[in-house]
């Protein structure tokens, strides 16, 4: 695993005169999954934005691959945490979308591919189906099958799973669990929940108040292990390093609460 | 529960079509008995049997269908140009804030001003024939839709543009196969109400110079103060109106199944 994959250069955001990310230096390995996290509107979603090209960093640099990012495109793909499927597009058209600007593909690897990819998120029975006739955990599975569609490289995860209930949540960060291990895509995932950064990554990066700055590096596998599963949730190496890492957001990232 | 008094409660369509046609009816009831009991003189309002009749005489003797034609070929020719023009227009509008700084405060300036006001005008530029007419109700709706398409436009979700640029799209690709699809429906839905005010400016440029179309039967009855051909001109109106709202209602319905 090259620690170099992803690398960001001293990279700050700026809004204005509003600073909103602080000089950050960061690697990310390929392959890796790694969890953003802190409090809500930090600047932690800015940051993984400007690895998908959809905002420019004020000042420093990111490298993939040694190349600085320039603007979108399909090597890095977003999930976002609503308005994530086209409303307009059945399950399978929203992951053939995916690859409607792939000129690398015949129409018939197309069409195996929204095939394989319906399988992958079990949806096979609701490839003709309208977003609006599907649950909300069914439309963030098929936006994720349709980043990996794409044939991104690295998935940039804007709390998808954000407005889920517990339960659909629970199911599917053990998805994406299972979806990663079998796909091996570098995963940046942005969320505000202790719980499913700590079950879901392998790598947590705390971040402070506005302007994010990195305050805390937390390696979950080391602890944890490589497979999550549901059981993990009870266990008490989960329960103390949730703990652990709710501290360190708690007296770390300068919460006046 | 009985959903029909159900506040936000939904009655079955049979019983809304039902509901719709018996209003409708018995405010031609009430209508009919206003005027055969002699409660209003049949000069202001004469009875709906009689405008009937009147509406029979203009079918067969003064070539109603043939006017009706020619003020609906009117309309849709000055509608079809103006949404051909505002819906690329009002898109790049949305798309590229320059054009919308630049165009915005022209339209809003002409969106304001009335149109009758402008026919004076019109006849000076394009003399009574049919240009004049077309300008005034390309006039009427192009500005205000092309306002109404811009806004459309930037209402779609900025998600779905950002999922697009970063599944490869180009600026090109992402506004035809992202923008103008999410806002499908609304686009619809604004032309089906700005093709009804292309009617309200038929009716005016075919009074002021015309020597066919609805307008200026209506215009003539009312010269001779034959208030039922007057009545049964505006009937006529009102019934194309309503075939033309409930074709492309049903055009909406199939077109966006997913809504």
């Amino acid at each position: 695993m090259s620690d170099d994959y992803l690398r960001f250069e001293g990279v700050t955001k700026q809004f204005g005169p509003v600073p909103v990310v602080a000089p950050t230096d960061l690697s990310i390995g390929r392959g890796e999954f790694v969890a953003f996290l802190g409090p809500s509107g930090c600047g932690k979603t800015t940051l993984m934005r400007m690895v998908g090209g959809l905002d420019t960093p004020t000042s420093g640099r990111i490298l993939l691959e040694a190349r600085p990012v320039g603007g979108p495109d399909r090597r890095r793909g977003m999930v976002f945490q609503s308005y994530s499927s086209f409303p307009w597009q059945t399950v399978a058209e929203n992951i053939a979308f995916g690859m409607r600007y792939r000129d690398d593909m015949s129409p018939q690897e197309k069409t195996a591919s929204v095939a394989h990819h319906l399988a992958l998120i079990g949806l096979e029975a609701f490839a003709d189906h309208y977003p609006n006739r599907i649950s909300g955990g069914m439309r963030q599975r098929v936006a994720i099958a349709r980043t990996l569609a794409a044939g991104s490289e690295v998935l940039l995860m804007d709390e998808p799973f954000g407005a889920l209930d517990a339960l659909t949540r629970e199911r599917l960060q053990v998805e994406l669990r299972r979806i990663q291990a079998h796909e091996a895509k570098t995963t940046i995932f942005v969320t505000h929940d202790v719980e499913e950064a700590v079950f879901l990554a392998d790598r947590i990066v705390v971040f402070s108040q506005r302007p994010a700055r990195v305050v805390a590096q937390v390696d979950v596998t080391a602890v944890l292990g490589v497979e999550r599963s549901l059981d993990l949730r009870e266990s008490r190496p989960f329960f103390d390093l949730r703990n652990d890492v709710l501290h360190l957001i708690r007296h770390e990232t300068g919460d006046p609460q | 529960m009985n959903p029909l008094f159900t506040f936000r409660g939904k009655p079955s369509t049979t019983v809304e079509i039902l509901c719709g046609a018996g209003f409708a009816l018995a405010l031609i009831g009430v209508w009919e008995a206003a005027s055969d009991l002699g409660w209003i003189a049949p000069t202001f309002l004469p009875s709906p049997s009689r405008v009937a009749v009147a509406g029979w005489g203009l079918l067969t003797k003064q070539h109603l269908l043939w006017h009706a034609g020619v003020s609906t070929l009117r309309v849709w020719v000055a509608f079809l140009i103006a949404a051909a023009m505002a819906v690329p227009i009002g898109i790049l509008m949305s798309s590229y804030r320059i054009v919308g700084a630049s165009l915005e405060p022209t339209i809003d300036f002409i969106r304001y001003l009335p149109v009758p006001a402008l026919v004076p005008l019109s006849i000076i530029w394009f003399g009574i024939g049919e240009e004049t007419k077309i300008f005034l109700l390309w006039l009427g709706t192009f500005f205000q839709l092309v306002l109404l398409v811009a806004d459309d436009a930037r209402r779609v979700p900025h998600e779905y543009v950002e999922i697009a640029r970063t599944l490869g799209g180009s600026s090109r690709a992402v506004l035809t196969d992202v923008v103008f699809r999410a806002m499908g429906p609304t686009l619809v839905d604004n032309l089906r109400i700005t093709l009804g005010w292309c009617w309200t400016y038929l009716i005016l440029a075919e009074i002021i110079a015309a020597d066919s179309g609805l307008g200026y039967v209506i215009w003539s009855a009312r010269r001779f103060v034959k208030t039922p051909e007057v009545m049964a001109g505006v009937v006529v109106i009102g019934i194309i109106g309503l075939v033309t709202d409930q074709i492309l209602r049903a055009f909406h319905r199939r077109l966006f199944r997913y809504l």
